[in-house]
Order: C-alpha cells, then structure tokens, then sequence
C-alpha cells in the first residue's frame, strides 16, 4: 500500500470523513423529531468520539460517560471494558479519532471556519494540562468516590462540564419533549453557558475544547507515542523550512515531535510541507525509521 | 510511475467504497424518514381533523349568540322593556340557572307590565331562545371535551389510559390488580431503576408522601424497571435498595409488554411520577425529577391537591 496516496485521500477529504462519522454514530435521525431515545442492543457499545449517549439519534454510547456511569455505580469499582477500549482504540488510532472521527471536533472546525478574528493559542499551552486534571479529577476520581450511603456517584463531567450533553441531549430532548422542558434547571442554564462559552471560543481559537477541556482527548493523546499510526517526517526530504509546525493549529512542533499528545492527526502539516516529507505511517516499522536517524 | 497509478486505483476503490456507503445511508435515511414523515403527516391530518371541527362547532356557538341577538332586535321595544326589570333581580342563583327560564321567570314575575300583544311576542321568543340556549349547551359541552382530549392527547400521546385494567404484583409476589387504584382518590405512581441515583434518593421521601397522603385518601406506588417481568435479580435488589432508603411503601412488578410496562419502556427521564385517577387514567402531565428537592415536591404536592379536590 501506498502511504503518499493513503495520506492525500484522508486528509483532502477529512471533513468528509468526520460528517461520516458522525452520521454513523447518530444515524437515528427521525427519533430527533420525536424527541426519544434508541435504546436497542448496540447502545451498549462505545463510539470513539465524544457523542452523548443522550442524542436522541445517537446509536452507541459515549465512553467517558460510560466510563463515569460504571465507575459510579454501586456494583462496580473500575470498568475494565471500556478502559480497554481506549488502550485498544488509542494504540490503533491515538488521536486520529480526534482529527477525523469525533463529532463535537467536527462541530468545533466547523465554527472555526466562520470568518472573522482569529486568535493563536500558541501563547495558552499551559492550559493543556487542564484536560488531565479533568479527566482524573471529574471522570474517574468524584464519580468513584464522591459516592451516597448506596456506593452510588454521579457522572460528575457529564452532570457539570460536557457541552456536547447540551448540544446533542438536553437540546433536542427538551425541544421535542414537554416533560424534558419542563424539568430544565438551573444545571442546564449552567450548562448551556458552557456550551455557549465553547462555541463562542471556538469561533476565535482552533479547537478550544479539544486543547484545554476534552477528557477523551487526553486518554488518546497518551497513546500517540505508542499508537500504530503515526507521523513521520522524513530527514532526508525535510529543509527546515518550518512551514508545518507554522501550519498546525494544535501548535506542535512537527519536526521535533511528529507524535505529540497534541496531534490531532489532521495533516495540516501535511498539507503544508513543501518537499513531501510528512506523512502518516501504519505499523511497528517506524522504530527503524527512527533508528536510521 | 507506479505510484501514481496506484494512487489513482487506491483513490477509486476509495471513492467507489464511499458512495456504496452513501447510496446504502441514502437508502436506509429514506425507508426511515419516509416512514415517520407519513406518520406525522397522518398526525397532523388527525390535528387539523379535530381543530377543524372544534372551529366549525365554535363558529356555530357564535352564529347561534347572533340568532339570540336578532330576536331581541326584532322585538327591541318589548325586550327594551324587559331588559328594564333585570338589574333588581340579579343573585347568584337567577345567574345560575337557564338563560331561558331566567327571561321567562322575568317576564313571568312583570307580567302585568306588558301589554297582551307584548307579553305574547316575548313568551313566543323565550321559546325559541330555548331551543337555542339547549343547542348552545350541547356545542359547549363538546367544544370543552375535545379541547380537553386534545391538549392530554398531543401532550403525552396515548397516555391516559395507561394503568387501566392494570395487572401487576408486589415485589412479595402478591397479585395487584386494578382495584389499587380504584381504591384510592388518587395513586402517586413513581417510575425508577436502581442504579438510578436521583431515583433511590427520592425514595425516603416518597415514602414521607405515602405517609402523608394515606390519610387524604392517596397512595404512592412505585414501579422499578429493573424488575419488569418478574426478574428476581431485579426484584431482590429492589427490595434491598427500598430496605436501606427506609421505603415501605407498595412497588409493583409488570409484564414489560403490558401498557405499563410499554409506558415505562418510553420514559425517556428518571425519576418519572405520575398521578393516578380512580379509573386507570393517567391525570395531567408527567412529573420529571426527584421531590426530594423543595420546590419540586411543593410542585407535586399541588398536583395531589387539586387531583384530591376533584374527587
């Protein structure tokens, strides 16, 4: 297999890629009007995106959710299903589920594509770290310990943070459903000010959410190192031109780190790389790679 | 060379994979949508079905108000006279009483004021005042039953009926019928499952409400989902979950295709609680939310109220 051609496609046709993807996790269209839930066999299995369990049209369930509700639950103390879905999917894919196959990344290119200021955040990196503190404070932490008399806890990020819970569940549900709207609160107005928040953010910077918030982004980005697929920029083709790291919008450094936790894998480096030298690698195989250099 | 023309193979298998793809969601997309579209245009026929005949009923009531008031225009001295003799009579009970008989017992009570021709023309328009007075009854009487039907039916669909002709048993495995409810002013019906935490923290409180509405002439009653067609499992830990939550109130087990059981499975909320009349039927809009919140519970404390006021 040709890796230049392979390159090209997934990344000339990445917005493709990601309407698909998120059709294929919400492909019960018709229950967004009616204001219900599929509740069938395969909401049991996880996406890999962020894409709340509580989308009307939603097919799968989300697995930090997931994660929190098992965690949670007065029957379990740790989920070893869905922790090996993300070691699975991390070391198959990493942070190319990010780029290519998340729907609220999507949704977040999408609102950066409206025109009008844009800001780099090239000068926030510290706000990077946020996410870990997130993912281990609000998805695993309060969820397993923050419990009742019951051994039973709350989905603590999905309860407080998730924006995409509003955009796909609390959004919808209430408008098709009067008993939903009925019981809005002042959690959802919470919320949806987050949501508001993210959206707003998004139009100004890339991916705000991805590179500051995301739990799920930072369980995969620890697998970018490690994953089967990775970046590979080859010495002997690469000028030193900088275009690529210039390029990236998740402000990595291409040359010196092809892997990064940040990468979400889009190949705008790619793109942008005058002589052809980045480009996507499946395999073990690029140790040698590495050792040649 | 070679890599070019593989690329291009590469780029076409790619292409063709993606709209065989597309052409299948396309496919699917349309079986689906097409479905539900024909669904919700029937709906919307049924909608137009009932407000067209709930205006045509109403544009009736107004035709008949106008019938009314050309008979007084006709015979306006007479009725001018009539009208003179009103305001000294008005109470409570001439207000509450028939139109008609109330203009006939005025004219009847002054008769001595109308000349023999006037008093004939009036106790002549009084009857057909009547006749229309029994037909106004008849169009508001309807008027009021499909605006009633239709605000329950577009609201929570085929709701109502839900828990009539309920069969069910306890978690001890005792028979339930639909006599629980027939027993009661009103049955506080809560929908829960166990790993549901708002749910099994409500619990010690419905159990408060159980205390409390027993003596009015209510009963709360729940149903877990878990425990639906007699699952042991379920019901052992349903019991163990009421047990520690202090809850001693009646939960009820249902066969998950009976009309409760149907009516769980599309709870989309939980906690979910419902009211419960004498009859089975569902009263008002489901209640979506714990009550062990203070405003909630003041909210399904009202709902109780009125629903016990009824009866």
């Amino acid at each position: 297999m040709d890796k230049k051609s392979n390159k090209n496609f997934l990344v000339r046709f990445r917005g493709w890629f990601q309407a698909a993807a998120t059709l294929l996790t919400n492909p019960h269209i018709p229950n967004l009007f009616k204001g219900k839930l599929y509740q069938g066999k395969v909401k049991t299995i996880c996406v890999p995106g962020l894409n709340c369990y509580s989308c009307p049209a939603a097919t799968g369930a989300c697995p930090i959710g997931a994660f929190q509700a098992v965690v949670g639950s007065s029957k379990f103390k740790f989920t070893y299903y869905i922790t090996g879905f993300f070691i699975l999917l991390g070391v198959l894919l990493g942070r190319f589920i990010c780029g290519f196959l998340c729907p609220f990344g999507w949704f977040q290119d999408l609102l950066h594509k409206i025109p009008g200021k844009k800001l780099s955040t090239a000068k926030l990196k510290p706000l990077r770290y946020l996410k870990y503190v997130i993912l281990v404070v609000f998805v695993i932490l309060l969820p397993a310990l923050a419990t009742n008399s019951l051994g039973m806890g709350d989905p603590f990020f999905c309860k407080y943070i998730c924006p995409q819970g509003v955009l796909e569940g609390a959004i919808p549900l209430s408008l098709a459903n009067s008993g939903i709207r009925g019981a809005l609160g002042h959690l959802f107005t919470f919320k949806f000010t987050i949501l508001v928040l993210v959206i707003i953010l998004s139009i100004l910077f890339y991916r705000p959410f991805c590179k500051w918030i995301c739990p799920l982004g930072a369980i995969y980005s620890l697998f970018n190192k490690v994953s089967f697929l990775k970046i590979r920029v080859d010495p002997e083709k690469c000028v030193d031109c900088q275009k690529c790291s210039h390029a990236c919008k998740m402000d990595v450094n291409v040359v010196d780190t092809p892997n990064h936790p940040e990468c979400i894998r889009c190949g705008a480096c790619m793109k942008a790389c005058p002589t052809n030298a980045i480009c996507y690698h499946y395999g073990f195989s690029s140790r040698k790679q590495a050792d040649k250099k | 060379m070679k890599s070019k023309t593989s690329r291009a193979n590469a780029m076409k298998k790619a292409i063709a994979a993606s709209l065989a793809i597309l052409i299948l969601l396309a496919f699917t997309g349309c079986g689906t949508s097409s479905g539900s579209a024909a669904t919700e245009s029937q709906r919307q026929e049924d909608a137009s079905a009932t407000s067209g005949s709930l205006a045509e009923a109403k544009e009736k009531l107004n035709d008949l108000y106008q019938q009314e008031n050309q008979i007084f225009a006709d015979h306006q001295n007479a009725w001018n006279k009539a009208f003179g003799f009103m305001s000294k009579n008005m109470d409570d009970d001439t207000l509450n009483e028939n139109y008609a008989d109330f203009l006939a017992n005025i004219i009847e009570s002054n008769k001595d004021s109308f000349s023999e021709e006037e008093y004939a023309t009036l106790s002549k328009d009084v009857e057909t005042i009547r006749g229309i007075e029994e037909e106004i009854a008849k169009l508001e009487k309807e008027i009021a039953a499909s605006d009633s039907s239709g605000s329950s039916s577009s609201n929570s669909a085929d709701a109502t009926g839900v828990f009539q002709g309920f069969k069910g048993k306890d978690l001890d495995g005792n028979d339930v019928d639909e006599s629980l409810f027939a027993q009661n002013k009103v049955t506080v019906v809560n929908f829960w499952f166990s790993g549901c935490k708002p749910c099994v923290e409500e619990l010690s409180k419905l159990n408060e409400l159980n205390d409390e509405i027993k003596k009015m002439g209510g009963e709360v009653v729940g149903i877990n989902t878990d425990t639906l067609d007699d699952n042991q499992d379920g019901i052992k830990e349903a019991k163990e979950i009421l047990k520690a939550q202090g809850a001693s109130y009646k939960n009820l087990t249902v066969d998950s295709d009976s009309t409760v059981g149907k009516y769980a499975g599309n709870i989309m909320a939980f906690p979910t609680t419902v009211l419960v009349d004498k009859d089975g039927n569902i009263i008002g809009e489901p209640f979506l939310g714990g009550i062990n919140d203070q405003s909630n519970y003041e909210q399904l404390m009202k709902q109780i109220q009125s629903a016990l006021d009824q009866n």
